[in-house]
C-alpha cells in the first residue's frame, strides 16, 4: 500500500491547500517546540547558577508565552485537519455522483447498489483519521524531524548523530515487522475471517436452530468459537504488537542514549548544562512525528483503500467517451403528436454475452404492443437499449429521429420504481417545474393506484409503500409525463408483475384508455391478462446463451 | 449533559457482562501502568541525572540513575508490550462470556420477540454491537485507570521533593482531566446527536440517487438529484466542522495545562532552590515531570471517544434484546413441571387427528390487533393443507404459532393435547417450520444436514438430498464436504429451499409446515417446487400443511384454507373495489 496516492490531488483540489497549510503549520510548531525546549532550558540553568525569580520573569513569560502560542497552534491543526478531510470528502463525493451519472445504468447493472452508496457515503468517513492522524503526521515527519536533528548536530554533534543513526531503524523495523504479520495474517487468513463470522452465522440462524431444537445446545460452541478466535488472533497480534515494541524501544533507548551521553560529558565538563538539557528536550521531539507515522498507519491504509473505492468510479467516468446525461435539450412539450417507434437489427452486448438476437419490429403509434417472452429473453436489453441506458447494434428512431433527443418523446417506467423520500404526489412529479395536483390524481388513477393519497408520505426507497403499491406509483410518473408534456410513447416494464389479478386489469384499463387517446404503449410482460389487452404482441427469441 | 449521565440499570447489565472480573482485568492493568510509570520515571531520571552531572560529582554517584535511564527505556516499551498482549487475551477470554450471555437471552425471543431487530443488517450490527463491548476493557476502563493512577503517582512524587509543586501539578491535571473527559464528551456527544441525522440523510440522498439513476436520466432529473445530495453533503459539513471547532479545544487546552504545569513548578521552585530547600536537579525534575504526565493525560480523550461507542453498543443491546420477553411470545412451562397431568403427546389422537385449530388467534408483539384470528381447522395423518390469502392475511403468523414463535389464544391441540400445556421443545419435535427464507449455515453441506439429525450417517444424508431431487447438484459441488457459502450465497432460492426440505425429513417432523416454498424461486421453477414438496413430504402419511400464493393443483390438496375469508375483520376495508370508475383522459 502506498501511504499517498496522487490521485487524491487530481481529484480532490482541497487536499493540495491541505498539505500546504499542514506544512505552513508544521514549521510553527516546530519553531514553537525548538523554542520551548530551549526557554526551558535556558530558566533551569539561570536558575541553578543563582538567578531569583524576579530576574526570570522574563523568560518564564516567553515560555508560558511559547506553550499557549503552541496550544493555539494544536488547535488550529486539528481544525485544519477536520476542515480538509471535510473539503475533501465533498469533493469526492461531488466528483462521484458526477461519474454516476456519466456511467449511467449500463455500469450500474449488475453492481451492488447499496455498496456503492455507502462508498461515497458511510465509506469515506475513513478519510477522517487520515487527514486527521496520518498526513499531518507525515508532513511533520519531513518538516519537523530534520529541523530538530540539525538543531541538535548544531549544538551537540555527539547526541546529534545519535539520533541520526537510530531514526531510520523505525522505518526499517517496520517494514520488518509489517512483512512479519502479513505472512502470520495471510497463514491465518482462512481460519480468521471463518471464525470470526461464525459467531453472526449462528445468531442468524437462530430460527432455524430452535425449529430443530438445537438452539440451547449452541453456547458450549460459541464458547469454542470464540476461544479458537482469540488463540488465532493473539498468533496474529504477538507478531504485529511487535512493530509498537520497536518504536517505542528505538525511541526511548536513544534518549536514554542522549542523556547518559550527555551526563558522562557533563561531569568531564566537555559540556554546559544549558545544551545538556536542551538536547534532552529535542531528542524525544524527533521521533514523535516518525512514531505517530507508524502508531497511525492502520488509519493510513483504512483512508487509502476508502479513497481507492471511489477513485475506482472516477477513473471508470472519466474513460466514458460520451456522457449519457443530455443537456436540456430545446424539445418544447406541448400537444400530443401520435408517433410509432423503429426497431431494425438491434443488438445488445454484455461484456461479450449476447443479450439480444438481431431485433427487428414497428411499434405503431397509438396502439398498445406487449413485448413477450421469457426471463432472459431480452425484453429489458432492448427497452434500456430504446432508452439509451446501454449501448447497441443497430437502428432505433422515433417517427424517424435517430438523435438523443428522440428520448424527449419517451415516459418509462422500470422494474425498479426509484421512488425519493417525500409525498406521492412529488414523485409522481418528478422532472416537471410544478406539480399539476389535478394531473397527479388522473395519473394516479390511470395506474390503477387511486387508493393513494398524493399527499402521504414516502421513506427512502419507497418505504411505507408496498411493492405493488410502489411500482403503480412508478406507473403514474410515466403516465404523468406522457399526459403533463405530450409524451406519445409510454414503456413499461413488467408493471404488473407483483399485482394481484383484479388491480392487473384495471390497470390494463388504464393503459387501454391511454392507447385509445393516441399514445403509443408498450409493454415488456408474460403475464396473460397482459396478452390478452394488447392490440399487438411481439414474441421474443430464447436468448443467444441459452 | 446526557452524556455524563450514568447508564440505565439495563444497560448497566450489559456493560457488567463486558468487563472482566479483577484478576483477569488485573495483569494488562499493571502492565500498562508500569509502562506509563516507566516513561514518566525516565524523564525524570534523565533530566535528574543531567542537572546533578553538571555539579561534578563522583562519577560512581550517578551510576544509579544511569542504570535507572537505561532500565525505564526498556521497561517502557517492553511493558507496553506485555500489557497490550495481556489486556488483548483478557478482552477475547471476556468475548465468550459476553456472546454467551447475549445469545442466552437471544434464544427465547428469536424471531418473532426481535422485531424490526430480526432484519438481517440489524441482526448483523447487533452482532457488531457484541463485539464492540470488548473494547470497555481494553480501550475505557484500562486507558483511564493507567492515566489517573500514573497522574496520582506523579503528584505523590513530585509532593515529596516540594509540596507546593505537587500542587501546582494536581491543579492542572485535575483540570486536564476534567477537560478532556466530561467536557470533551458533552461537546461530542452533543454534536454527535446533531451530526447523526445528517450523515442519515445523506447516506439515503446518495442511495435514492444509485438506486434511481436510471430514472432520473429518464425524467430529466439528474441535477436536481445532484443537486440534492450535495446540499446534504454541506449540511453535513458545516455540523461536522462545528463540532471539530468545539472537540479541538481540548487537545489545546491538554497542550496549555502541560506548559502551565511547568511554568508553575519553575515559579515554586526557582525560590525553594534559592532559600536551598530543594538542589538543582530537584528543580530540573519538578519542571520536566509534567510534560511527560501529560503524555499519558492526553490518551483520556480517546477512551472517552470509545467509551461513547461501547456505552451506545450496550444501549442498543440492552433495548433490541430485553430480559423479559413480550406478553405474545410463548413461556416456557416451569422446569420440571409435569405437563398439568397430560400424558406425552402422541402424534395422533385416538380419534386419528394429529392437529386441531379451533378459533386460533395469535398477535405480533406491540401490535395492537391480532395478525390472524378465527382458524379452525382438523387435520388427520397424511392430510396436506394449502393455506391461502393476500399478503398481509397472517399466513406467516399462522406458521410461527404452529411452532410456538407466537403464542395463540384459542385452542391449538396437538395429538389431543392443548400446545400451551407441552413443553415448547416438544411442539417443535412434533410440527417442523421450512422458513420462507431457510437459513443455511456458512458451512459444509453436511454440517447443514446434521443438525436436523446428528446421528445421521453420511448414506442417510445423500439418500436425503436425492428424494429431494439435489443428486446431480450435489455431485457437480464435490459431495458432502462442499460449503454453501454465507448465509447460502453459493446456493440459488430452489436448491436452498431443497435443502431445507432434506432438512426437515432427516429431522422426520411427523408434521411439516411449509412458509411460502417458491417465494424465492424463478416462476418457471416454483410450480415444479410445489408439486416436489407435497408428493415428497407426505409419503410416509406426513402431515403437510403449505403457505403459498401460487397456486396448488387439486390433486395434490386434500385440504384448503383461506386466510382472506377466515378473517371476518377484513371485510370492513379501506375501499370498495366497485366504487371505482375507469378513469378517463
Amino acid at each position: 500500500m502506498r501511504p499517498f496516492d496522487p490521485r487524491l490531488l487530481r481529484y480532490a483540489a482541497a487536499a493540495r491547500l491541505f498539505l500546504v497549510l499542514s506544512g505552513a503549520l508544521g514549521v510553527a510548531r516546530t519553531a514553537c517546540t525548538v523554542a520551548f525546549c530551549w526557554l526551558l532550558s535556558r530558566v533551569l540553568v539561570d536558575a541553578i547558577h543563582g538567578v531569583p525569580l524576579e530576574a526570570a520573569w522574563g523568560v518564564i513569560g516567553a515560555l508560558a508565552a511559547v506553550g499557549a502560542l503552541r496550544a493555539a497552534l494544536v488547535w488550529l491543526a486539528d481544525f485544519g485537519s477536520a476542515r480538509g478531510s471535510a473539503l475533501v470528502k465533498s469533493q469526492l463525493r461531488r466528483r462521484f455522483v458526477a461519474g454516476l451519472a456519466r456511467l449511467g445504468p449500463g455500469w450500474l447493472a449488475g453492481r451492488n447498489r447499496a455498496e456503492i452508496a455507502t462508498t461515497a457515503g458511510h465509506g469515506l468517513e475513513a478519510l477522517d483519521g487520515y487527514f486527521s492522524l496520518f498526513l499531518p503526521q507525515l508532513v511533520l515527519t519531513a518538516v519537523a524531524t530534520p529541523v530538530i536533528v540539525a538543531v541538535m548536530m548544531l549544538q551537540d554533534a555527539t547526541s546529534g548523530i545519535a539520533v541520526l543513526v537510530t531514526l531510520p531503524l523505525i522505518p526499517l523495523f517496520m517494514v520488518l515487522i509489517g512483512w512479519a504479520t502479513q505472512s502470520v495474517q495471510r497463514a491465518q487468513w482462512r481460519s480468521l475471517t471463518h471464525l470470526s463470522s461464525r459467531f453472526l452465522d449462528l445468531v442468524n440462524g437462530l430460527a432455524t436452530l430452535k425449529i430443530f431444537g438445537r438452539a440451547e445446545r449452541q453456547r458450549s460452541r460459541i464458547e469454542a468459537i470464540t476461544e479458537g478466535y482469540r488463540v488465532e488472533t493473539m498468533k496474529v497480534l504477538r507478531i504485529s504488537f511487535l512493530s509498537g515494541f520497536a518504536l517505542e524501544l528505538i525511541a526511548s533507548l536513544s534518549v536514554a542514549l542522549v542523556a547518559v551521553s550527555v551526563g558522562l560529558r557533563l561531569v568531564n565538563g566537555d559540556l554546559g548544562l544549558g545544551v545538556g538539557l536542551f538536547v534532552l528536550l529535542l531528542a524525544p521531539e524527533a521521533f514523535l512525528p516518525l512514531r505517530q507515522v507508524g502508531a497511525n498507519y492502520h488509519a493510513a491504509a483504512d483512508g487509502i483503500a476508502a479513497a481507492e473505492d471511489v477513485f475506482v468510479v472516477l477513473d471508470a467516468a472519466d474513460a466514458v467517451p460520451t456522457p449519457l446525461t443530455r443537456a436540456a435539450s430545446n424539445w418544447q412539450p406541448g400537444a400530443l403528436a401520435p408517433a410509432g417507434v423503429r426497431f431494425s437489427r438491434v443488438t445488445v452486448d454484455y461484456e461479450g454475452d449476447r443479450a439480444v438476437h438481431p431485433f427487428n419490429a414497428e411499434i405503431d403509434a397509438g396502439r398498445m404492443t406487449v413485448l413477450a417472452g421469457p426471463s432472459g429473453s431480452g425484453k429489458s436489453s432492448i427497452i434500456a437499449a430504446l432508452l439509451g441506458f446501454v449501448p447497441f447494434a443497430g437502428e432505433i428512431d422515433i417517427d424517424g429521429d435517430r438523435s438523443a433527443e428522440r428520448l424527449d418523446r419517451v415516459a418509462w417506467a422500470g422494474q425498479n420504481a426509484g421512488l425519493l423520500e417525500g409525498t406521492i404526489a412529488a414523485n409522481v412529479a418528478l422532472g416537471a417545474a410544478s406539480v399539476d395536483r389535478a394531473l397527479v390524481e388522473r395519473s394516479l388513477a390511470l395506474a390503477a393506484a387511486s387508493e393513494l393519497d398524493q399527499d402521504s408520505p414516502v421513506a427512502v426507497n419507497g418505504g411505507g409503500l408496498s411493492g405493488g403499491q410502489a411500482d403503480r406509483v412508478a406507473v403514474a410518473r410515466a403516465i404523468y409525463r406522457c399526459l403533463d408534456r405530450g409524451c406519445p410513447i409510454l414503456v413499461l416494464d413488467e408493471p404488473t408483475a407483483a399485482l394481484d389479478g383484479d388491480t392487473e386489469a384495471d390497470l390494463l384499463v388504464g393503459l387501454r384508455t391511454l392507447a385509445a387517446a393516441g399514445i403509443t404503449v408498450l409493454v415488456a410482460s408474460h403475464r396473460p391478462a397482459v396478452l390478452a389487452a394488447a392490440d399487438d404482441v411481439i414474441r421474443m427469441a430464447e436468448p443467444a446463451n441459452a | 449533559m446526557r452524556d455524563s449521565r450514568l447508564p440505565d440499570a439495563r444497560t448497566l447489565a450489559v456493560l457488567r457482562l463486558a468487563q472482566p472480573r479483577l484478576a483477569r482485568f488485573a495483569p494488562g492493568a499493571l502492565l500498562g501502568l508500569l509502562s506509563a510509570a516507566s516513561s514518566v520515571a525516565l524523564l525524570a531520571t534523565s533530566a535528574w541525572l543531567i542537572t546533578r552531572a553538571a555539579e561534578h560529582p563522583p562519577i560512581l554517584f550517578l551510576s544509579a540513575a544511569i542504570v535507572g535511564v537505561r532500565a525505564f527505556a526498556l521497561g517502557r516499551a517492553g511493558f507496553r508490550y506485555a500489557d497490550r498482549l495481556a489486556s488483548h487475551d483478557a478482552a477475547f477470554r471476556q468475548l465468550a462470556a459476553v456472546r454467551v450471555g447475549i445469545y442466552s437471552r437471544l434464544v427465547p425471543l428469536a424471531p418473532d420477540g426481535l422485531g424490526a431487530t430480526a432484519r438481517g443488517d440489524l441482526l448483523t450490527r447487533l452482532v457488531n454491537d457484541v463485539d464492540e463491548l470488548q473494547n470497555l476493557p481494553l480501550r475505557v476502563v484500562q486507558p483511564l485507570v493507567t492515566a489517573a493512577v500514573t497522574a496520582v503517582l506523579s503528584v505523590i512524587g513530585i509532593s515529596l521533593i516540594l509540596p507546593a509543586a505537587g500542587f501546582a501539578l494536581a491543579l492542572s491535571l485535575a483540570i486536564g482531566f476534567i477537560v478532556s473527559t466530561v467536557a470533551h464528551s458533552a461537546i461530542a456527544a452533543r454534536a454527535e446527536r446533531a451530526i447523526a441525522p445528517l450523515r442519515g440523510a445523506l447516506g439515503d440522498r446518495l442511495l435514492e440517487f444509485v438506486n434511481g439513476l436510471d430514472v432520473f436520466i429518464a425524467f430529466g432529473a439528474v441535477a436536481e438529484r445532484q443537486a440534492a445530495v450535495d446540499e446534504a453533503d454541506a449540511r453535513l459539513r458545516t455540523a461536522t466542522l462545528a463540532r471539530a471547532a468545539a472537540a479541538g479545544v481540548t487537545a489545546a487546552v491538554l497542550s496549555a495545562l502541560a506548559a502551565t504545569a511547568t511554568v508553575g513548578g519553575l515559579i515554586v521552585g526557582i525560590p525553594a532552590l534559592a532559600h536551598g530547600s530543594i538542589g538543582g536537579p530537584a528543580l530540573a525534575v519538578i519542571a520536566l515531570v509534567p510534560l511527560a504526565v501529560f503524555d499519558v493525560v492526553g490518551t483520556a480523550p480517546l477512551a472517552m471517544a470509545a467509551w461513547r461507542q461501547v456505552r451506545s453498543s450496550a444501549e442498543r443491546i440492552a433495548a433490541s434484546v430485553p430480559t423479559d420477553p413480550p406478553a405474545e411470545l410463548p413461556t416456557e412451562l416451569p422446569a420440571g413441571a409435569p405437563s398439568r397431568g397430560n400424558p406425552p403427546p402422541q402424534p395422533t389422537a385416538p380419534d386419528g387427528t394429529v392437529l386441531e385449530l379451533v378459533d386460533v388467534a395469535a398477535s405480533w408483539p406491540g401490535a395492537t390487533e391480532p395478525a390472524v384470528h378465527g382458524v379452525t381447522v382438523r387435520l388427520r395423518r397424511g392430510d396436506r393443507l394449502v393455506v391461502r390469502g393476500p399478503s398481509g392475511s397472517g399466513k406467516t403468523t399462522l406458521a410461527h404459532l404452529l411452532v410456538r414463535f407466537l403464542d395463540y389464544s384459542g385452542s391449538f391441540r396437538l395429538g389431543g393435547v392443548e400446545a400451551r400445556d407441552l413443553p415448547l421443545e416438544t411442539v417443535r419435535a412434533t410440527i417442523g417450520l421450512v422458513e420462507q427464507s431457510p437459513y443455511l449455515f456458512d458451512e459444509s453441506v453436511r454440517q447443514n444436514l446434521l443438525f436436523a439429525r446428528d446421528t445421521a450417517t453420511d448414506g442417510e444424508l445423500v439418500a436425503a438430498l436425492e428424494r429431494v431431487g439435489l443428486a446431480s447438484w450435489l455431485s457437480e459441488r464435490g459431495g458432502l464436504d462442499a460449503r454453501v457459502g454465507d448465509a447460502g450465497s453459493l446456493v440459488s432460492g430452489g436448491q436452498a429451499g431443497r435443502i431445507a426440505l432434506a432438512r426437515a425429513l432427516l429431522a422426520d417432523f411427523p408434521v411439516i409446515v411449509f412458509d411460502e416454498p417458491a417465494a424465492n424461486v424463478e416462476p418457471r421453477l416454483a410450480e415444479l417446487l410445489l408439486r416436489d414438496i407435497l408428493s415428497i413430504a407426505t409419503d410416509e402419511h406426513r402431515t403437510v400443511i403449505v403457505i403459498s400464493h401460487l397456486p396448488v393443483p387439486d390433486a395434490l390438496v386434500s385440504h384448503r384454507l383461506d386466510l382472506d375469508s377466515a378473517r371476518p375483520l377484513e371485510a370492513a376495508g379501506t375501499f370498495d373495489p366497485t366504487a371505482r370508475s375507469t378513469p378517463a383522459l
